[in-house]
């Protein structure tokens, strides 16, 4: 930022030479195209690309076309059937094709393949030089490249959150009934809310609604599963929830409160001899939103921390940590990603900080 | 000394609801309270709590005893504006999950710069909301415990600073309502026994005011700045060196640092520019300063009942609300609790026409609500009802003050320079350092033309995006950045023009200074007359559905 103001406002140092400056100023294009491409042909700036397009190759007109026709053009229009009918030759052909409309400008089209597939095809009117449009063909093609690669990585974390759901560990699932089904004859009623807390948890974790919760319900979840848990502590179990109000209709990713309490318990809290305590505290920080959750139990070394968030940790410990940061680092940005404070023997604090809003994040 | 007692122990028990008051459950079965959201009755509190400030508490008794009945539009417009609020923004606002305007504008138009242009004008708007928060606290410190202006604005600076930076915003909500209960607790119950105090005479002189106020008492008066004022009859006054000096009929100058004792009975003399204390200007039921009431009132009104809407503070708080449904609801509360707050404000303001006049001449009728139990009771009692007026007004002061702090400080680190907490910290300290700095030569300036300002402001930027954001889908985004630009720059340079220069006189005074009426609609206009020049992106459409389908 402030060394682009500079330059801005201080004389270069070295004059650049008018080759430089054009050269730079085609990479800022060519990365600029690159954006407006992020989402695909489908995407939103699709219009703005062919526009570009257009004064990148100095030509009348841009259509890009997809397999089905035209989705975006700028400059010069073509009718529908003119368009139809190159983009014919071109898809039968797999390669680029020159004709001449009615009123006769030259129309050259190359195709746009994607992963070596076939997916659309650049139109460029007036005058244009094969080489060019075939360069630019194929940088289009790159940029559809890396739109479709994001979407992947997008397919691959949500596939992270399903194989968490997946995680709800047989132990736990074990242990609950067992500890249920130890209670159905001494307390029946306490066996029967602990039965329904369980359905309820199962229910939330298998849900298929979508990608994102309010706090409030993420924190019915880890009530349901702190209550299961205490049944089986019986009892040395203390907790405490402190929520302002104002974040509870907050959307977050779905199970992020949850894993993090749930490794609280499961490493910090079961190794510990006599009551453990664990405190869940949700407050307001301007446009933040800050939940902390702290354990007082054995801890843990801070490089074992270190390598637990960069997923290089023993595979038993942690992984529903690393999967939390990464999701978080992949919705808010890499800034937002998961602070452990801990020691050993010193308990843990683990804090989520992230933003009240962001653009697509909607609670379902 | 007790009024200094009373503000620190309310800021004490306002730092510890902050830190402490969130709801605690020490066992998994009050987990599901603490997880249940907050009902619409505290959240109504909450608001009504913020949104009442120094304006509210201090600028408007003082503008009502300088300028007359019509001040009380003022508090129509106050609590008019969330009328706008409910119609308009509340339901929508929720839906599209924004917190902020500068969320809602990346919401509807998808573009990060909007979002940058949005946060300047949400710091522009801030700060000069700010400034007269800053203002009043500065005045009721100076007053209470004797010490010069400056030092109460930049103690006031510090202990809003320090209180958001120990956590004391932790629990807004909690805060906030215990706030509004102070505020009224602490504004009603003086004003009621004021009204019981002053006696028959008073309430019937109070009522129905005669030509002219004369002084109730032998009062001294020393003028803090150079002062033009008029006189309708000659009066003999004692300066100083208790010497009588004997003002002629007409019109008078008196130079910084004079002293003079007015003899009891002795008619108010009129400061240039203003209307006199009980005329027939001062009882018109209109604001008229410039001389062209029915556009000033109705201008005035606009600006704060569509400035509203647009302050950002106000909008993010009905968040909170779990359905658009609740929203209303707690929006009708928030009236509710206005309408009766604002009752109390105006008895300062008549009492002080008749009982501290001189207020006027001192050029200081913000200070009219702390200075009104003083001057009336005598005795411990007095200064015990001045504890509580100053304490309330200082509660004004910190709720509204932390809350627009954090926005502004979430506004610079989160919309202006992408960053997370520590620079959060650092925007607090920053936003509070300007707004002391820009405190400290508008001693002179009235509460409420700064709080306007805001509002105008507000009223011509934010409220037409969201307007036609929520109601329009062919609004673009380059529509809305030149819609954005046009009112802002209106705005704030017409009023600051008429706050800062000196003006060209007739109309065009009235239009600078109360320019709501023309710069709302031409904000209106350049956004739609911007945006028909091109067509919205498909996805409009699906934004804009969003806003409305339950």
């Amino acid at each position: 930022m402030s060394n682009r103001w500079l330059s801005r406002i201080l004389p270069a140092r070295r004059p650049a030479s008018s080759d430089l400056r054009a050269s730079a100023e085609l990479m800022r294009q060519v990365h600029a195209l690159g954006l407006d491409l992020r989402d695909g042909l489908h995407g939103r700036g699709v219009g703005t690309a062919a526009k570009r397009l257009r004064r990148m190759l100095g030509v009348d007109g841009i259509v890009l076309a997809d397999l089905d026709g035209s989705v975006s053009s700028h400059g010069r229009k073509l009718s529908a059937d003119e368009v139809q009918a190159v983009l014919s030759q071109v898809f039968e052909y797999g390669g680029c094709a020159r004709t001449r409309l009615s009123d006769g400008a030259e129309l050259y089209a190359c195709p746009l393949t994607v992963a070596d597939e076939l997916s659309g095809a650049l139109l460029a009117t007036g005058d244009p030089a094969e080489a060019d449009v075939e360069a630019a063909a194929s940088l289009v093609s790159d940029c559809l490249d890396h739109a479709a690669l994001r979407r992947a990585r997008a397919r691959i974390a949500s596939a992270n959150l399903r194989t968490l759901r997946a995680q709800i560990s047989p132990h736990f699932v074990h242990n609950a009934l067992a500890v249920i089904s130890a209670l159905v004859r001494t307390d029946p009623d306490r066996a029967r809310h602990l039965l329904s807390d369980f359905a309820d948890y199962l229910r939330y974790g298998f849900s298929e609604k979508g990608d994102y919760a309010t706090v409030a319900d993420e924190l019915e979840a880890v009530q349901t599963y702190l209550e299961l848990q205490r049944a089986r502590f019986h009892d040395r179990l203390d907790i405490t929830v402190r929520m302002a109000p104002e974040v509870l209709p907050v959307a977050i990713p779905f199970l992020v409160v949850q894993p993090i309490v749930e490794n609280a318990v499961r490493h910090g809290l079961e190794r510990k001899e006599g009551r453990g305590h664990i405190g869940v505290s949700g407050f307001g920080e301007g446009p933040l939103c800050v939940i902390e959750i702290e354990d007082d139990g054995v801890g843990m070394h801070p490089d074992l921390a270190r390598s637990l968030l960069a997923g290089t940790g023993p595979e038993a410990q942690g992984v529903g940590l690393a999967n939390v940061d990464q999701r978080l680092r992949a919705v808010y940005g890499p800034e937002y990603g998961l602070v452990i404070e801990t020691g050993l023997g010193e308990g843990t604090k683990v804090t989520v900080r992230i933003p009240r809003f962001m653009r697509g994040v909607v609670a379902q | 000394m007790t009024s200094v007692v009373a503000i620190g122990l309310l800021l004490l028990i306002s730092l510890v609801i902050g830190i402490y008051g969130v709801r605690a459950a020490r066992s998994a079965s009050d987990f599901l309270v603490a997880s249940r959201r907050v009902s619409p009755n505290w959240n109504a509190l909450a608001i009504a709590g913020e949104y009442l400030s120094a304006a509210s508490v201090l600028g408007l008794a003082g503008l009502l005893l300088k300028n007359g009945l019509g001040t009380i539009w003022y508090a129509v417009g106050f609590t008019a504006g969330y009328v706008a609020v409910v119609a308009l923004v509340a339901g929508p606002m929720r839906r599209s999950g924004a917190y902020t305007v500068p969320d809602f504008a990346e919401y509807r138009l998808g573009a990060p710069r909007l979002r940058k242009l949005c946060g300047c004008v949400v710091l522009v708007i801030m700060l000069l909301y700010l400034v007269p928060q800053f203002k009043g606290a500065g005045v009721v410190l100076s007053l209470v415990s004797g010490t010069p202006y400056w030092v109460g604005v930049v103690l006031a600076g510090l202990v809003v600073s320090g209180s958001i930076a120990a956590g004391g915003m932790r629990s807004a909500t909690y805060v906030q309502a215990f706030h509004y209960v102070v505020k009224l607790l602490f504004i009603a119950v003086p004003a009621v026994y004021l009204i019981a105090h002053a006696g028959a005479d008073t309430r019937a002189e109070v009522l129905h005011p005669e030509w002219g106020t004369h002084f109730p008492d032998t009062i001294p008066v020393e003028f803090a700045v150079d002062t033009r004022f008029t006189l309708d009859e000659p009066v003999t006054v004692t300066d100083t060196s208790g010497e009588e000096v004997v003002l002629g009929e007409g019109s008078h100058t008196v130079s910084e640092g004079t002293e003079y004792v007015f003899p009891e009975g002795a008619q108010v003399p009129r400061p240039e520019g203003l209307p006199e204390l009980g005329g027939e200007r001062w009882s018109a039921p209109l604001l008229s300063q410039g001389g062209y009431p029915l556009f000033e009132t109705w201008s005035t009104l606009l600006a704060i009942t569509f400035g509203c809407m647009g302050l950002p503070h106000v909008i993010m708080r009905f968040h909170t609300s779990p359905t658009a449904r609740v929203a209303r609801r707690v929006a009708v509360g928030v009236i509710a609790l206005l309408g009766l707050f604002y009752l109390f404000p105006t008895v300062y303001g008549l009492l002080g026409r008749v009982l501290t006049p001189e207020l006027v001449l001192l050029q200081g009728t913000d200070t009219v609500a702390v200075v009104l139990p003083d001057h009336t009771v005598s005795g411990s009692l007095g200064t015990f009802l001045t504890a509580l007026v100053a304490a309330g007004a200082f509660g004004a002061f910190l709720s509204t003050s932390s809350g627009l702090l954090l926005a502004l400080a979430g506004g610079l680190s989160h919309d202006l320079f992408r960053s997370s907490v520590p620079r959060l910290r650092l925007g607090v300290a920053v936003g509070a350092c300007v707004a002391v700095l820009l405190a400290l030569p508008a001693q002179m300036t009235d509460i409420n033309v700064l709080v306007v300002w805001a509002f105008t402001v507000a009223a011509s930027t934010f409220c037409p995006l969201l307007v036609l954001g929520i109601w329009w889908r062919r609004l673009t985004l380059p529509g809305a950045a030149t819609g954005l630009i046009v009112g802002a720059v209106t705005a704030t340079g017409a009023v600051g023009w008429s706050v800062l220069l000196p003006t060209p006189g007739g109309w065009f005074d009235v239009l600078l200074a109360q320019p709501a009426a023309w710069t709302i609609p031409l904000a209106f206009a350049t956004m739609i007359a911007v945006s028909r020049l091109a067509s919205p992106p498909e996805w409009a459409e699906h934004a804009v559905l969003r806003l409305h389908a339950p």
